[in-house]
C-alpha cells in the first residue's frame, strides 16, 4: 500500500487553502506575508533558519540551539519548550561532541523551536513524503558529520585565532585556539593526571579553549589529511549510537588513548570538591595560567564545561563569545560532577543549570496555563500535584545549590496515580468507565492515533456482520497516512 | 456537495494536516499576529478544500477487513473500533496492518442535500 499520493493531494489542499484564505487576511489586515509563514516556514525569531535547511552538513549552530530555547522560555510555550528540552540534552552532548545527530532530532528542533509553518509541521508528523521536503531524507550514519575538518581549516591558519564564533548555520563553533604544536601521542606529561602533548602557550582561560579532543583531532588531522579524517570521524561517529550515551567510546584507537587519558585526568579532578574550586578559582582569578601543562590543562576543562551551560541559561545575545570546543571523544563520564559554573561565588554543575532552566521553563508554561486552566480538567488535577513537586523540586534544587550533591534526574515521582485517584469528574456512572472501548481512544487522539476519518456512504448489519462503504477518506496507520476516494470494510462484531 | 454557502465537515481537522494547520494558527493567535476569527476562516476555507480535493483528486481505493469491537451511531456520525485490521490497497498487492483503528465516519448524504 503506497501513499504516494498523500504529498500531492496535501500540497494542493494547502495551496487551495492559502489561495482562498489571501482574502480573508486582506479582510483582516493582516500581512500577507504572515499567510506566507503559515504555509511554509516561519523566518523569525530565526533567520538563519532557511539557509540551516539547505545546509547540507545538518550541523546546527550552538546559537540556533540557544535562540531556540530563548524563543521557548520567551513565548513561553510549555510544550514545545518540553520538547525543545528532551532535545537539549541530547543536542549539548553532541555540540560538545562536534557532532549532530540526525534529521530527527533536526526535525524536532524546529517544532520545538516553534519555527514551523504549516508544511514543515506536517513534514515534521512524518506521516508521507511531500513535495517540499528537502530531498534525501539522510541516514542517521551519514548524517553525523565529521567535524574535525572545519577544525583543521582553523588549524591551518592557527596563527590568527578567529574570533568570529558566532556564523549561524557554520557547522561547527570556531575556536580560538591558541598556537599549538601538533599532538604526539605516547608523550607523557610529567603530571600523570593531565594529557600529554600540551605544549600549549599560556593564554587567557576563556580564550585558550583546546581540550584534548581537539588535539587528538588535529593529530588525526596531520596523520590522514582532512578526508581522511572525515571519513574516519563519520566511522566513528556512525559507530556511535544516535542518542547520545553517556558512555559512548569512540573506535579509534588515537581517541581511545586520548579518552582514557583524559579520564584519568577527570577522575583525579573529581577527588574533591576543594581541589576543583580551587582550580576554578584559579582560571578566573588569575586569567594567565601558569607554564606548568597540568595547571593548564584542568583550567581549561573547567573553562570549557563553565562556558557551555551560560549559554543555554542566558540564552540570548553574545553567544558567539563563548562558544566552547566540541568534545570529539564522546560525553565525559563523569561530567556531572565535573562541569562547573561559578556563579557569585558558587559553584553550579551542568545538572544544576539544567534543572534551572527547567524549573524556569516549566513555571512560564504554568504562568501561561493560568495554573491548568487550559488543559483538560482531568489534567488540571494532576497539574496541582505537579505544582508541588515542582516547588519541591526548586527547594530541592536550591539547597543541593549549596551541597552540590546528587539529585534525582529522571523526572518527579509518577503523578499518573495520583491523577487518577483525583478525578473529580467521576460520577459514578458507566459512562465514566474508562476500560470502555471508545473511551480509551480518546487518550490517545493527542498523538497520532490508527485513525479513519471519512465519510460513509453506506453501513450495512446483517446479524454480527458489518459491511461498510465509505468515501474520501484519510486514513492514518501505524504512522503513515493515505487518502482513499472509496473504502469498503467487512468486519464482524 | 459543494455547494455555495454549504458548510462542510470539520472532520478532517483531526488528520495529520490538519492538526498540522491547527498547531500553525495557534501559535500565530498566540504570537498575536493574527485573529482567532481569521484563523477560525482558514479552517473553514480547510474544511472546504480538504474536502473537494478529496473528491476530486483521489483515486484510490481500498478494502478493509476487521473485527468490529465497538460500534456507535450518534448525530449522524458513525464511530467505529475496529480491531486486527488489515488494510488492502487496491493496484497493489501491499497490505498494512494495525491492532486497532477508529474510524469517524459522517455521512456523505447531507440532510438537505438535493442528491
Amino acid at each position: 500500500m503506497s501513499n504516494k499520493d498523500v504529498g500531492t493531494v496535501y500540497q494542493q489542499i494547502i495551496q487551495d487553502v492559502v489561495e482562498s484564505s489571501r482574502v480573508d487576511f486582506e479582510e483582516g489586515g493582516v500581512d500577507e506575508h504572515v499567510l506566507e509563514e503559515l504555509k511554509l516556514v516561519s523566518l523569525s525569531p530565526f533567520p538563519h533558519v532557511c539557509c540551516f535547511r539547505r545546509c547540507t552538513d545538518f550541523l546546527i549552530s550552538k546559537k540556533f540551539l540557544i535562540d531556540s530555547l530563548a524563543s521557548a522560555i520567551h513565548s513561553e510555550v510549555l510544550a514545545s519548550a518540553r520538547e525543545l528540552w528532551g532535545d537539549i540534552g541530547s543536542l549539548r552532548c553532541c555540540l560538545r561532541e562536534g557532532q549532530l545527530p540526525l534529521a530527527g532530532v533536526r526535525a524536532r528542533v524546529f517544532a520545538g523551536g516553534r519555527a514551523s509553518g504549516w508544511q514543515s509541521k506536517l513534514s515534521q508528523l512524518g506521516v508521507a513524503t511531500f513535495p517540499w521536503d528537502p530531498k534525501p531524507e539522510p541516514q542517521p550514519a551519514i548524517a553525523n558529520p565529521p567535524t574535525v575538518p572545519s577544525n583543521a581549516g582553523n588549524y591551518q591558519s592557527m596563527g590568527t585565532p578567529p574570533i568570529n564564533q558566532s556564523q549561524p548555520g557554520l557547522s561547527m563553533p570556531q575556536i580560538s585556539n591558541g598556537p599549538r604544536i601538533k599532538a604526539e601521542p605516547g608523550v607523557e606529561s610529567p603530571h600523570n593526571m593531565n594529557q600529554p602533548s600540551t605544549y600549549q602557550q599560556p593564554m587567557p582561560a576563556l580564550q585558550n579553549v583546546s581540550t584534548a579532543q581537539q588535539r587528538a583531532a588535529a593529530h588525526l588531522q596531520q596523520t590522514y589529511g582532512s578526508r581522511a579524517t572525515a571519513s574516519i570521524n563519520a566511522i566513528q561517529s556512525g559507530g556511535q549510537p544516535q542518542h547520545l550515551q553517556q558512555n559512548g567510546q569512540p573506535n579509534m584507537q588515537q581517541m581511545q588513548m586520548q579518552m582514557q587519558q583524559r579520564q584519568a585526568a577527570m577522575q583525579s579532578q573529581g577527588q574533591g570538591m576543594q581541589q576543583r574550586s580551587h582550580v576554578t578559582q584559579e582560571q578566573y582569578n588569575q586569567l594567565m595560567a601558569r607554564n606548568a601543562a597540568s595547571r593548564m590543562q584542568a583550567a581549561q576543562q573547567n573553562g570549557q564545561h563553565a562556558q557551555n551551560p551560560p549559554q543555554v541559561s542566558n540564552g540570548q545575545g553574545q553567544n558567539g563569545q563563548y562558544q566552547g570546543p566540541p568534545q570529539t571523544d564522546g560525553p565525559g563520564d563523569d561530567e556531572e560532577s565535573f562541569g562547573v559554573i561559578q556563579q557569585g561565588g558558587e559553584v553550579m554543575g551542568r545538572v544544576e543549570i539544567d534543572s534551572l532552566i527547567r524549573a524556569q521553563i516549566e513555571r512560564n508554561g504554568r504562568h501561561m496555563e493560568g495554573g491548568g486552566l487550559m488543559l483538560p480538567l482531568r489534567k488540571a488535577s494532576a497539574s496541582q500535584s505537579q505544582r508541588q513537586l515542582e516547588q519541591q523540586r526548586v527547594r530541592q534544587f536550591q539547597a543541593q545549590n549549596r551541597g552540590l550533591g546528587e539529585r534525582q534526574m529522571d523526572g518527579g515521582d509518577d503523578d499518573d496515580v495520583k491523577a487518577e485517584e483525583l478525578d473529580e469528574d467521576a460520577i459514578n456512572s458507566d459512562l465514566d468507565d474508562p476500560d470502555e472501548g471508545l473511551n480509551e481512544e480518546e487518550d490517545e487522539d493527542e498523538g497520532m492515533g490508527h485513525i479513519m476519518l471519512c465519510m460513509y456512504d453506506k453501513v450495512q448489519r446483517v446479524k454480527n456482520k458489518w459491511k461498510c462503504v465509505m468515501k474520501d477518506g484519510v486514513l492514518t496507520v501505524n504512522g503513515r497516512e493515505y487518502v482513499f476516494h472509496k473504502a469498503s470494510g467487512e468486519y464482524e462484531w | 456537495m459543494a455547494a455555495n454557502g454549504q458548510s462542510f465537515y470539520e472532520l478532517y481537522r483531526r488528520s495529520s494536516i490538519g492538526m498540522a494547520l491547527t498547531d500553525t494558527l495557534d501559535d500565530l493567535i498566540s504570537e498575536r499576529r493574527i485573529e482567532p476569527q481569521l484563523a477560525m476562516k482558514i479552517l473553514a476555507n480547510f474544511d472546504r478544500s480538504i474536502t473537494e480535493v478529496l473528491a476530486e483528486k483521489v483515486k484510490a481505493r481500498l478494502t478493509f477487513k476487521g473485527h468490529l469491537d465497538t460500534y456507535r451511531f450518534c448525530d449522524e456520525v458513525w464511530t467505529f473500533l475496529i480491531k486486527d485490521v488489515t488494510f488492502k490497497m487496491e493496484n497493489s498487492s501491499q497490505t498494512v496492518q494495525a491492532d486497532k483503528v477508529k474510524i469517524v465516519s459522517c455521512n456523505s448524504k447531507r440532510p438537505g442535500d438535493p442528491q
